[in-house]
């Protein structure tokens, strides 16, 4: 049976010489096949609002009914959670959605799926924390150690209380990679290990089981992948509201918090 | 889920270290994929700047133009929605201009109609006055006539009287009455 792992090797495609950046050390800047599967979702999603944006009409046809649909699904999610402020936000939050979206879906159709790798999903988490970090200090200055202070708490559970919200947020960033991340290679293994079960049984390896395996493997294989095109869209869905939640927290910091 | 690789370091020992060795190597210390930190830089540099292409493509092209796109259809529908209302009301006053020009016209008609069943009534009446003028005007010159005639023959039969009574005065008496002697019998008759 073949690895359930093997999709997840990075595999060298076009190799280029080492480029050693200050402070980071030697980066290996060879083109790899998450680098293709990265690019394809790239070119997919700036293909897709081109057109969808190209020839807007008032009247939307289909692709642009899509489109206009994803955009105000964002839209309605940044202007309910974080409010007032959240159209100048939107373009950061559709940008992590239709970016995670392209490369879930991706993986459905391609033989490698980049957000299952932990690299990928880090980026997407240290970019969603280092922004809310960016304007929690450009909006409230030191104010924005407020967020650990909660002013609902009896002063005695204070320290406690703020203490465990400061550990919260720091592991927030860990959560957001290790959920996408977590999902999207669990899927894909359980997908892998279903269908080998199909060709075990198939060339005749398992025996006379095979004759049952091999029906209901397929038919897990065929649920599975149902299941994965859900997964795809939630988790670019449930990545896109909890970056809203988290500018929600230092946006509108001290009021309604 | 066996490593590919187990049964070759099984069959062949000498080889199998090595085998194993580049096995291991290939799949890093923790055995996923993913761990396999030396393909970490490249794939996070080129996924940020992917990113922030693609963050500036959304930020400065396409959001806006999506923006405007709903704005219009925003506009347009408020556009065509005042129309309608517009329309409406436009029509609205057209039918209640129509209402009261019709209860105008049905009243001038019934004016009109009032007039000239008026003046076919005076008419009539005018004509039929007229009429019984020149009918009453005929009747008294009948009854003027019917009475000169009635006087003269009135007149006529006192004469036949007088005569009559002459003449039988003459028989009887042999004398002729005078005209005062008829008188008086006359009157005392």
């Amino acid at each position: 049976m073949a690895d359930p792992l093997h999709q997840f090797q990075i595999q060298k495609i076009v190799d280029l010489p080492d480029v050693t950046l200050p402070g980071i050390g030697p980066v290996d800047l060879a083109i790899t096949n998450s680098h293709v599967a990265m690019t394809i979702a790239f070119v997919v999603v700036v293909a897709f609002l081109a057109i969808v944006t190209g020839g807007a009409k008032v009247v939307p046809g289909r692709l642009q009914s899509v489109g206009e649909t994803l955009f105000g699904m964002i839209d309605n999610m940044t202007d309910s959670i974080i409010g007032h402020d959240g159209r100048k936000y939107f373009p950061f939050v559709f940008t992590i959605f239709l970016f995670i979206l392209a490369m879930n879906v991706l993986g459905m159709f391609l033989s490698f799926t980049a957000t299952s790798q932990l690299a990928i999903t880090a980026t997407f988490a240290l970019l969603t924390f280092g922004l809310v970090l960016v304007v929690g200090f450009a909006r409230n200055g030191l104010g924005f150690f407020a967020l650990f202070w909660p002013t609902g708490a009896p002063l005695v559970m204070r320290p406690v209380v703020g203490l465990i919200e400061f550990f919260s947020f720091m592991l927030r960033p860990i959560t957001l990679m290790l959920r996408l991340f977590g999902n999207m290679m669990g899927g894909h293994i359980a997908l892998k290990v279903f269908a080998g079960f199909v060709a075990t049984a198939v060339i005749g390896t398992a025996g006379a089981a095979g004759f049952f395996i091999a029906p209901l493997s397929l038919g897990m294989t065929v649920g599975l992948t149902a299941l994965e095109f859900l997964v795809a869209f939630l988790q670019a869905f449930v990545f896109a509201v909890l970056t809203c939640i988290y500018l929600n927290d230092v946006v509108n910091l001290g009021h309604g918090h | 889920m066996a490593d590919p690789h187990a049964p070759a370091a099984a069959d062949a020992h000498g080889a199998a270290a090595d085998t194993h060795a580049s096995t291991e190597a290939d799949h890093g210390s923790g055995g996923l994929p993913q761990f396999e930190f030396q393909h970490w830089g490249g794939q996070i540099i080129y996924l940020v700047f992917l990113f922030l292409v693609l963050y500036l493509l959304i930020d400065k092209i396409f959001a806006p133009r999506m923006r405007r796109v709903f704005d219009e259809r925003a506009e347009t529908i408020g556009k065509a929605v005042e129309d309608a209302r517009r329309v409406q009301n436009e029509a609205q006053n057209q039918a209640e201009a129509g209402q009261s020009e019709l209860a105008e016209a049905r009243a001038s008609a019934r004016r009109s109609a009032d007039a000239a069943k008026a003046r076919v009534n005076e008419d009539i009446a005018r004509r039929t006055a007229e009429a019984e003028a020149v009918q009453a005007g005929r009747v008294a010159e009948a009854e003027g006539r019917i009475g000169k005639m009635r006087d003269a023959a009135m007149a006529q039969v006192e004469a036949v009287a007088d005569d009559t009574t002459k003449a039988i005065v003459e028989k009887l008496t042999g004398k002729t009455a005078t005209a005062a002697e008829l008188k008086a019998a006359k009157g005392a008759a």
